[in-house]
């Protein structure tokens, strides 16, 4: 049994059936799945849902599928993590990371939104499905599309790096590169999507595309045993997922599933593109478009179409927003390594280095409950962190050389515990 | 002439947001309809969506005067497309 009630235009209420549509005929708003929540009163509980697979589908009554999952099966029910050695490092009471680097199969929250949205291509009746995208995207649609068994054609800027490529080409979509910017990839798309009928999971499938990211925040609260962290730190790209995981906290509370704590919801961008948080330290409700001038590519966006939304559920929820430097983020990122044992891309270094600025600047109180989302993994995106560490040493296979190297070795990577054992002071006294 | 519609978000900005641009846009091309569908002008920008209705080629110069006023000229397509 499906909840789903309509399409609904975000800006006019305009309601369509469900279809492969993405604006509003009225206004040109964006649409989104709407549901009965009435409906669900008493059918979909903790209980319903704890029942479910150890994947995103245990929330399938909470998205836009008719029939059963079809792609994405094991996507999902990523680890949540009390990250004490970091908290220990902010000087904060409570902190979790929600780890999505670890996501299945390829390594970051796209796969979420890709295995709804191929479900739904399929419930549809397509045969072919299609991104645009230069990283996680481009490979999250070319696996699960290789596992379903449907045609898949990926379109990325014809400059893209070589190895995001193999990352794609290795499950065997036909890809095409693009002579241009991303924005004119994604304008030839929705040509695309129009003329050959094809699913562009990120054009004319994306309200249900962005539905799956609901599922990040579903799971946050599950695992934090049904309650709500005070503080969510989020990525900013194009402003799909911080709303999604608003709408998940809010679902949450509609139903009576969690308590309402109202929960606090906090962009973090790159320097070289914020215009999010330009936006929101501006306290203006319209962004300004940049040019993006990042390490943090996967989330280099200057003109996120939806950024006005991500501003305007920042506010309403009483968070606020950050922006970190190239360096930050690196750090960030070496940090979240050592104390955690998890390695990010430069976007989840950025959620880091945003959080710890937002701490420090007083915007999140250090006594609150902190979740960061950390939505990819840093072993796809190696180039950012190389000539980061210093040269390891060389030495024969004989324990007296090993003898002679080893104390440099401790100087050269302390570990948090190793400092202490070093007599370093303690980070939160 | 094959007609057309062109749903477009236009975006002021650099003090283009207090100029008439539109205006200007319809004298020079009053074949060329436009309907304002959304709009929000603030001090340092305005954002609105405009169908364009007329002849394919007016329709395209309309457009592409816009652009040599400053105006940013994108087509409607429903929400960012998020590269990552």
């Amino acid at each position: 049994m499906s909840f789903v009630k309509a399409l609904r235009c975000k800006e006019c209420g305009a309601e369509y059936p469900i279809e492969p549509r993405t604006i509003c005929d009225n206004d040109f708003g964006p649409v989104e799945v709407a549901y009965d929540y009435d409906a669900m009163q008493g059918k979909v509980t903790r209980r319903s849902i704890e029942a479910g697979p150890r994947s995103l589908w245990r929330y399938r009554d909470l998205l836009p599928i008719e029939g059963e999952p079809r792609v994405g099966l094991n996507s999902g029910f990523t680890p949540l993590i009390r990250a004490d050695n970091l908290a220990r490092e902010l000087g904060v009471q409570e902190l979790y990371i929600k780890d999505d680097s670890a996501n299945y199969p390829t390594f970051s929250y796209k796969d979420r939104v890709v295995s709804v949205a191929l479900t739904k291509a399929m419930e549809f009746g397509f045969d072919t499905v299609g991104c645009a995208s230069t990283g996680n995207l481009a490979h999250s649609v070319s696996a699960h599309a290789a596992a379903a068994g449907l045609r898949a054609f990926v379109m990325i800027p014809h400059d893209l790096e070589e190895g995001k490529i193999v990352g794609s080409l290795v499950f065997g979509p036909r890809m095409v590169k693009i002579k241009g910017n991303y924005d004119d990839v994604n304008r030839l798309c929705s040509q695309i999507a129009d003329k050959y009928n094809w699913a562009i999971v990120n054009v004319n499938l994306r309200p249900f595309y962005t539905e799956g990211a609901k599922t990040h925040g579903f799971e946050i609260a599950e695992q934090l045993g049904w309650r709500l962290p005070r503080h969510t730190v989020v990525p900013v790209a194009g402003g799909t997922l911080l709303p999604k995981v608003y709408k998940a906290y809010r679902e949450l509370i509609t139903l009576g599933l969690v308590q309402d704590n109202h929960p606090a919801m906090y962009a973090a961008q790159a320097a070289g593109c914020n215009p999010v948080v330009a936006a929101l330290e501006e306290g203006a409700d319209l962004f300004k478009p940049q040019k993006p001038n990042t390490i943090a590519k996967s989330i280099a966006i200057g003109n996120p179409a939806d950024g006005y939304y991500v501003i305007k559920d920042v506010r309403q929820s009483g968070g606020y927003g950050a922006s970190a430097d190239d360096n930050q983020i690196i750090d960030a990122i070496k940090l979240l390594a050592r104390t955690e044992g998890i390695f990010t891309e430069p976007a989840g270094g950025t959620t880091l280095a945003c959080a710890i600025k937002l701490i420090e600047s007083g915007r999140i109180p250090r006594n609150e409950s902190i979740c960061l989302s950390i939505t990819g993994n840093g072993m796809k995106t190696l180039e950012v962190m190389q000539g980061q560490f210093a040269q390891s040493p060389t030495i024969n296979a004989k324990l007296a050389e090993f003898d002679r190297v080893v104390g440099q070795i401790a100087e050269m990577a302390p570990t948090p515990r190793s400092r202490r054992l070093a007599g370093a002071p303690d980070p939160i006294g | 002439m094959a007609k057309t519609t062109r749903k477009c978000w236009l975006t002021f900005e650099g003090g283009h947001q207090n100029e008439p641009c539109l205006w200007k846009m319809s004298t020079k091309y009053p074949d060329v309809v436009f309907d304002i569908r959304q709009a929000s002008v603030q001090k340092d920008i305005g954002v609105m969506a405009v169908l364009f209705d007329g002849e394919e080629s007016r329709v395209e110069a309309a457009l592409q005067y816009l652009v040599s006023l400053g105006v940013k000229v994108d087509p409607v397509v429903g929400g960012s497309l998020v590269a990552g």
